[in-house]
């Protein structure tokens, strides 16, 4: 009880922003948790899978500190100096505007308004700029910022909690969500994680809970629908006595893929009798939205007139009647501090961070942690960090990156940055991974098999070679402090391998990118060459 | 125990299975080209599966006009009776009537091309998105143990195909679950940008270049897949499929599912080989706001639907004799519609067949009726016609796919199960 309810009244009470300085500094002790010794390869593991990939210095700076040491820098991100996700924010600040005013400024207007070609263009145009921003908020500080393992746990939350950004108001809330929601808990405590994703606008839009109401309730002083004429109506056919629903009622979307997706898992051990429950506990849970635009705001609301008065059972738990949002706080705790959900979320950390079918020992590592801290997400990580499945051989360079993995870490390797223009999400959408743009709710999924295929290899060595050349749209690159041109081919190699592959490369790859400069008389297009091949190879696509 | 299995699976169906069915698909790698027979020439079968992600409402695409229980249910979002509203349902047979816009598909049933199968679906019961369209995919319903898809089992089956990775093609960026697998397949989002993307002649010199780069430098799928994409880039550049444009008078609806789909028609008019392609077409889960037979999102979703089919069979013309497309949906929406004029997760739905060699111009499958008894769990359109019936029939009678048992392993098929699209 103690530990249900003051985190959760915080939590709900607080629409204010949490930065990652709200977690308490942790520490390492060398006798409570064993780390490998940081030699290169162990650190450009480490940067593959804990960040975006290195930039040039970071493997010196593992091999440094340690993986001990990093870790605790990492785990502890207000520590870090953040300048550079900071500058790299700012250049997309748009997108962190307030959503009503969002909503002011890019919502189509009147019918007659959109009945304007003109202004109808305007209107789309003002919401791609308003789409590029929100996708390249993510992708410019997943790529600058030097808090990488809140980068990488901030995308993975936002993928688990997945919201598509093209319906209805998440449009303006998508940003906020993630900024709000996601990224202050991100390190944080699951079950604070939980509670707020589940009272955001954005989700609540997204899997339609605002809508769901007890059935046969109405909001104060507005009487019960009428029950609409069917128009078309053959009169041979007498009307029929209406259904026994109310115009308005429940919807199940946002409590099954709570309990399937969020938390339990689909093999958590619950019945469509326990959606129901969970939708029923659920009703009232809504979104207060600006009355007209430049008045209100978008926030969490609960209308007591939408909430089913009866008794529910979840899970075999009783939820008396009558206790009207407290009954959603306390389904929140039980499904945040239910098994079935430390295994789910222990398997999914573990099939991003060590492989994609992760072996039993780090899941159960994981799992013993989440279940001793109470699904503290930061012991999680150290557990899967200190487990040997994570160091072993076989789970090294094994993982197929994502779309996002492979271009934040190109992008990271060549020191390169997102200029002013929203261009570079262009790459993550032609590959198949453009960002809050997953329909379903159960957001993209992070196995090879799901990302390994002829034509996304082809556009991986295509974006490879813009890269290189100079030529991606929305970023710039500089080459010469990396690999500066040189006449020495051999030379040039070493450096690419060092630069790009983080000296990792396989000695086929390295010859074959030796053999195919060899005879370009101009030194600078065999650099081009050398790290567009390098971008493109094989190695570069494993993590 | 998964010792027998695999045993047994040896036995009845070869090694490829033995890869197929996830044993060691990474590092066995794919089937290579290497049981190659020569080419099958015209008149070799294409199937076309469109995959209708996010459940659509069957109850909404095949009006049941003549159960009342479909009015009494419905009321913000029912399709009138046919011929009592300007938007109502075109009829079909009498008790069934089209939505009427996916009336560009309304002469295709009238000439026999089109047939629906009713009440089709998967004997599980999950309403979760994911495990049913996984289940169908794979074709092993309750099995999420399952990797590769049935489309893929179905290449990796029949040996005597052509010399060409075209075979299975996904057009999009992503390899569905259901071409995944040991038999080659590609994802292409857009046939003209397929390849290394750079002018002349550094474009031949980058392409072999990245080959050189993957052939020698990776084992197992990584391998192979990188070996399919470069032998697809040769190919298409060879056989150049852009040039065909669709046949007079056809145009395709704006939008990525007519897109999709002329993309497929210049594949087949190519003769590259293809004989299994796959669409995805999304928009279906209309949970809010579904809309009627005049208008809503569910209206436009199938104005879209039927134009880019129709546009699809008037391009292909005669060549449509060689061609079935084959709709799916995970499962279909709840009978009663929702507090938000929307429906929800449900169970059977309707699935549709097209093409020169199906008996169109009928309903089939066993309606069970919407009455609160006949219903699956109290609630839902019962499924009748198992999902696998009718994929089956397919893959044996338009495909020649002869061992049913290794696209669905552990389901007993046989046609008397079939629901007759074809025969």
């Amino acid at each position: 009880m103690r530990k249900l309810l003051s985190p959760l009244l915080v939590a709900l009470a607080a629409c204010a922003h949490h930065g990652p300085a709200d977690l308490a500094p942790l520490s390492l002790p060398p006798d409570s948790v064993v780390l490998p010794v940081a030699d290169s390869a162990a650190a450009v593991h480490l940067l593959e899978r804990f960040a975006f990939g290195a930039r040039p210095g970071d493997i010196a700076h593992v091999e440094a500190v340690g993986i001990r040491g990093w870790l605790e820098e990492q785990l502890n991100p207000s520590r870090l100096d953040d300048a550079a996700g900071d500058s790299a924010l700012r250049q997309y600040r748009l997108a962190l505007r307030d959503p009503a005013d969002l909503y002011a400024d890019y919502a189509p207007g009147p019918p007659a308004a959109r009945a304007d070609s003109a202004a109808r263009r305007h209107q789309m145009e003002g919401e791609r700029r308003l789409a590029g921003a929100v996708m390249m908020s993510a992708l410019a500080r997943h790529i600058a910022s030097r808090r990488q393992l809140l980068e990488v746990m901030t995308d993975f939350w936002t993928n688990h909690f997945n919201v598509f950004m093209a319906k209805g108001a998440d449009r303006w809330l998508t940003a906020d969500f993630v900024e709000h929601a996601i990224r202050p808990h991100a390190l944080g405590r699951f079950e604070d994680l939980l509670v707020a994703t589940a009272t955001h606008p954005a989700m609540l839009v997204y899997l339609d809970n605002a809508q769901s109401v007890a059935p046969g309730s109405h909001p104060p002083g507005r009487p019960a629908l009428a029950v609409m004429p069917r128009r078309g109506f053959a009169p041979m056919f007498p009307p029929l006595p209406a259904p026994p629903r109310a115009e308005a009622g429940l919807n199940e979307n946002y409590a099954r893929e709570l309990m399937e997706l969020h938390t339990l898992g689909v093999d958590g051990g619950y019945t469509q009798e326990d959606v129901i429950g969970v939708a029923r506990i659920l009703t009232g849970w809504g979104v207060a939205q600006p009355r007209r635009m430049g008045v209100g705001r978008y926030a969490f609301e609960f209308h007591a007139w939408a909430h089913d008065a009866g008794s529910k059972t979840v899970l075999g738990v009783e939820f008396p009647s009558g206790h009207g949002m407290d009954e959603g706080r306390k389904l929140l705790h039980l499904l945040a501090e239910h098994p079935a959900t430390a295994r789910h979320l222990s398997h999914q950390l573990c099939a991003r961070f060590v492989a994609d079918a992760p072996p039993d020992g780090c899941v159960d590592a994981a799992v013993a942690a989440w279940r001793r801290t109470g699904g503290d997400i930061r012991a999680v990580l150290v557990a899967i960090a200190a487990s040997p499945d994570f160091w072993a051989p076989e789970n090294r360079a094994a993982k197929f990156k994502a779309p996002l993995a492979f271009v934040a870490s190109a992008v990271r390797a060549l020191d390169g940055a997102p200029d002013t223009t929203a261009r570079l999400v262009g790459a993550l959408q032609q590959l198949g991974e453009p960002l809050f743009m997953h329909l379903t709710p159960d957001g993209y999924q992070d196995a090879a098999a799901d990302w390994l295929n002829s034509g996304a290899i082809l556009t991986r060595m295509n974006l490879a070679l813009a890269l290189a050349s100079g030529r991606m749209p929305g970023v710039t690159v500089d080459l010469d402090r990396l690999a500066p041109v040189t006449s020495d081919y051999d030379a040039l190699v070493r450096n690419v391998n060092a630069a790009v592959l983080g000296g990792q490369g396989s000695e086929h790859t390295l010859q074959v990118i030796r053999q195919q400069i060899g005879d370009l008389p101009n030194a600078v297009n065999a650099r081009a060459m050398a790290v567009g091949l390098a971008l493109g190879s094989p190695d570069f696509q494993r993590e | 125990m998964s010792h027998d299995v695999s045993r047994r699976v040896f036995v009845k169906a070869g090694a490829l299975s033995l890869v197929s069915l996830g044993f060691d698909p990474l590092f066995l790698g794919r089937t290579a080209y290497a049981q190659r027979v020569p080419a099958r020439g015209p008149g070799s079968k294409t199937l076309v599966c469109i995959f209708q992600r996010g459940a659509v409402d069957g109850l909404s695409m095949i009006v049941p006009y003549a159960d009342e229980w479909y009015y009494r249910e419905r009321r913000r979002i029912v399709v009138p009776r046919p011929g009592s509203a300007p938007d109502a349902a075109l009829d079909l047979d009498r008790r069934f009537g089209l939505h009427p816009r996916l009336g560009a598909l309304k002469p295709l049933f009238d000439a026999g091309q089109l047939a629906i199968v009713e009440a089709v679906g998967s004997p599980d019961p999950s309403r979760s998105h994911f495990d049913a369209q996984d289940f169908m995919e794979t074709g092993t319903p309750g099995d999420r143990a399952t990797r590769d898809g049935w489309l893929n089992r179905c290449l990796a089956h029949d040996r005597e195909h052509r010399d060409t990775p075209f075979r299975g093609v996904a057009m999009g960026p992503q390899l569905p679950r259901a071409l995944q697998g040991s038999a080659p397949a590609l994802a292409i989002g857009d046939l003209q940008a397929f390849g290394i993307r750079a002018p002349e002649p550094a474009r031949d010199r980058l392409t072999a270049a990245f080959e050189a780069l993957w052939s020698g430098a990776e084992t197992g799928i990584v391998a192979s897949t990188a070996a399919e994409s470069f032998e697809a880039i040769r190919q298409l550049r060879a056989a150049n499929p852009a040039q065909y444009r669709p046949a007079d008078g056809v145009a395709y609806p704006a939008g990525p599912l007519g897109h999709a789909l002329l993309q497929v028609a210049q594949l087949v008019k190519a003769d590259l080989g293809a004989e299994i392609l796959f669409v995805d077409v999304g928009g279906w889960d209309t949970h809010v706001n579904q809309g009627n037979g005049a208008n809503g999102q569910l209206a436009t979703r199938l104005d879209d639907f039927g134009q880019a089919l129709a546009a699809f069979a008037r391009d292909l013309g005669e060549r449509m004799a060689d061609v079935v497309v084959l709709t799916m949906s995970e499962f279909g929406r709840t009978i009663r519609e929702n507090g938000d004029a929307g429906t929800d997760h449900g169970h059977a739905t309707a699935m549709f067949v097209l093409g020169g060699p199906v008996r169109g111009g009928r309903v089939l499958g066993r309606w069970p009726g919407l009455a609160p008894e006949q219903r699956f769990e109290g609630r839902d359109l019962a499924v009748t016609t198992d999902f696998r019936d009718l994929f089956g029939e397919v893959a044996a009678r338009h495909l020649g796919v002869a061992q049913l048992e290794v696209l669905f392993p552990g389901y007993d098929l046989s046609a008397d199960r079939f629901p007759g699209v074809l025969a």
